[in-house]
């Protein structure tokens, strides 16, 4: 089974989020794997141990941040190769025209399966796994928890409200990954050396036109005010002042 | 004003919530047309708040498929000559947005906390950062829930979807009530959640649910305890969980790392429970209690 994986780098956790004049700025940012994008690397990797077969990652970015240290590390829990498309002013937030980009590089690799994370944990659209598969012509299954492949048929379990969906599919087919879906491996020494030797490829692509929506303007969300730290005598007494606020006050209950 | 298309969903017998919030949206933006699609919906598809309503009850559509769902809505949305497009942020509006946009080769907003005329904004960053824009072309946007009041049910016309269907490989079979009898998070008007002071995953499971119960809430978790394995992730709330925005949210020994914070701070009210006076969610609660929980808690389920 050939499987590409989707992987897009994000700002780190720790960069900061500074606004000025209405826009995000992201100089002082540091990159790093989406972490949902680590669940869809260590499926594949079960996947080709399984069955056999090649994990190609694939990530599209911009052409001056260094991220392979990061990416190698995808490499060493047991994918196979990796290709960068570096792009000219690339943004995160313009899933149709990533979309696009990434499949038609998917359409060059032939492979029965393309997973990624649900979502970026900077844009949080959770789109492009879902644009992918329309613009490849393939189902989709998003916020899948636990996903079996057994004789050409994909069975998913995905979180829906109150429960979970059980869908099945032939493959091809692009999955989404989600939290619980398997624990990612910690690498041994041996794989991490064994990561230097795999093919890291990094290819230019051409910025292209979208119908994407620009942000006009973006903003740090007004702090909330610490609000009333009940006193009272006794437990009881400040359990009946919360219930009486939160009734009266707050009107909430 | 434009030609607006608002996608219903269907919970049981009854048009879910969040579509009527929606359709209450749709309502100060255009001429609003509504559609549902499932099997044997068209009774409680006609309560969506819309002047028309497009029902696709087929049996191939009892259950969500992307690829047959996508491909009506973009059909319906081409015939109607519809500029925006709009579905609750729930599990299914999440998926068939980005695919109808797709699809219609047009932009997408995904979550947004508002949505009207003057435009749209929407989180970034976990809600860290807000995003504004003001999409001039064809838009299909999700909107999360609570943000707006719900639209009372009334009667447009109805006409049945004419298109056809296309056929997909995808086959649903099975749906698990995971939390059967209990609300779901992102829809509950009040969300109980508790966090790394209840201590073990047994304290958690005979005060926290059990309270959730009484209350009529939904029972929500910080990471640090779904890491732990107390619960499932379907709890988690947070930043790599799920956004909720209830009237209340009650933290039960919950410190509130910001990873937890950018997941609630949308709540309408937040009252937190913990020992610890300078824990990091008194920050943002409306109402505190500093305390002993394992005091508090058996008094606080004796009130409901």
């Amino acid at each position: 089974m050939n499987i590409a994986v989707l992987i897009k780098m994000v700002p780190d956790t720790e960069s900061k989020l500074e606004v000025n004049a209405g826009e995000l700025s992201d100089q002082n940012f540091k990159y790093m794997v989406n972490p949902y994008d680590e669940f869809a690397v260590e499926q594949a990797v079960q996947f080709k141990e399984a069955e056999g077969g090649k994990v190609t990652l694939l990530s599209l970015f911009s052409e001056d941040n260094s991220i392979d240290t990061d990416l190698r590390k995808m490499l060493a829990i047991g994918a196979d190769e990796i290709i960068v498309l570096r792009q000219n002013g690339y943004k995160g937030d313009k899933p149709l025209a990533n979309a696009k980009i990434l499949s038609d590089a998917i359409k060059e690799l032939n492979v029965d399966l393309v997973l990624c994370g649900i979502q970026g944990i900077d844009y949080y659209q959770a789109a492009t796994g879902t644009m992918v598969a329309q613009m490849l012509n393939m189902p989709n299954i998003s916020g899948v928890t636990s996903l079996e492949y057994n004789a050409g048929i994909l069975k998913a379990k995905r979180q829906i409200e109150g429960g979970l969906q059980t869908v099945e599919t032939a493959t091809p087919a692009v999955v989404t990954c989600q939290k619980d879906m398997n624990k990612v491996r910690f690498p041994a020494l041996k794989d991490i050396m064994m990561s230097k030797r795999k093919p890291f490829e990094n290819k230019n692509v051409e910025n292209i036109d979208s119908n994407d929506i620009s942000t006009s303007e973006s903003s740090l969300p007004p702090a909330r005010d610490g609000g009333e730290i009940i006193e009272g005598e006794t437990t009881e007494e400040k359990v009946d002042k919360l219930i009486e606020k939160l009734k009266m006050e707050a009107k909430v209950i | 004003m434009s030609n607006v298309l608002i996608i219903g969903e269907i919970d049981g017998t009854e048009i879910k919530n969040i579509s009527q919030q929606v359709a209450a949206v749709a309502a100060g933006m255009g001429e609003v047309t509504g559609l549902v699609m499932g099997s044997g919906i068209s009774e409680a598809g006609m309560k969506l708040a819309a002047g028309k309503i497009i029902m696709a009850d087929d049996s191939s559509l009892e259950n969500y498929d992307p690829v047959k769902y996508a491909s009506i809505a973009s059909h319906v949305a081409k015939e109607n000559d519809i500029q925006t497009i709009l579905l609750g942020a729930t599990s299914m509006g999440k998926d068939l947005g980005p695919r109808v946009a797709a699809e219609l080769n047009c932009g997408y907003l995904g979550d947004c906390l508002e949505a009207s005329s003057e435009g749209f904004v929407r989180p970034n960053f976990a809600g860290k950062v807000l995003a504004k824009s003001k999409p001039s072309g064809t838009v299909v946007a999700t909107i999360r829930n609570n943000a707006y009041p719900a639209g009372e049910a009334w009667s447009g016309s109805v006409e049945n979807y004419s298109g056809s269907i296309t056929d997909s490989t995808l086959n649903t079979t099975d749906v698990e009530n995971v939390g059967s009898g209990t609300v779901e998070l992102t829809e509950a008007a009040i969300v109980v959640s508790g966090g790394r002071g209840l201590e073990n995953a047994e304290n958690y499971d005979s005060m926290i649910r059990p309270l959730a119960e009484s209350m009529g809430a939904a029972a929500g978790a910080s990471r640090a305890i779904v890491d732990a394995g107390w619960v499932s992730h379907s709890h988690q709330v947070g930043q790599t969980g799920k956004t909720v925005a209830p009237e209340l949210y009650l933290a039960i020994g919950i410190s509130g790392a910001i990873q937890h914070l950018g997941g609630m701070s949308g709540s309408k009210c937040i009252a937190a429970i913990n020992k610890d006076p300078d824990a990091p969610i008194f920050k943002v609660a409306d109402y505190g209690i500093v305390g002993d929980l394992f005091e508090i808690l058996p008094i606080l389920k004796s009130k409901f």
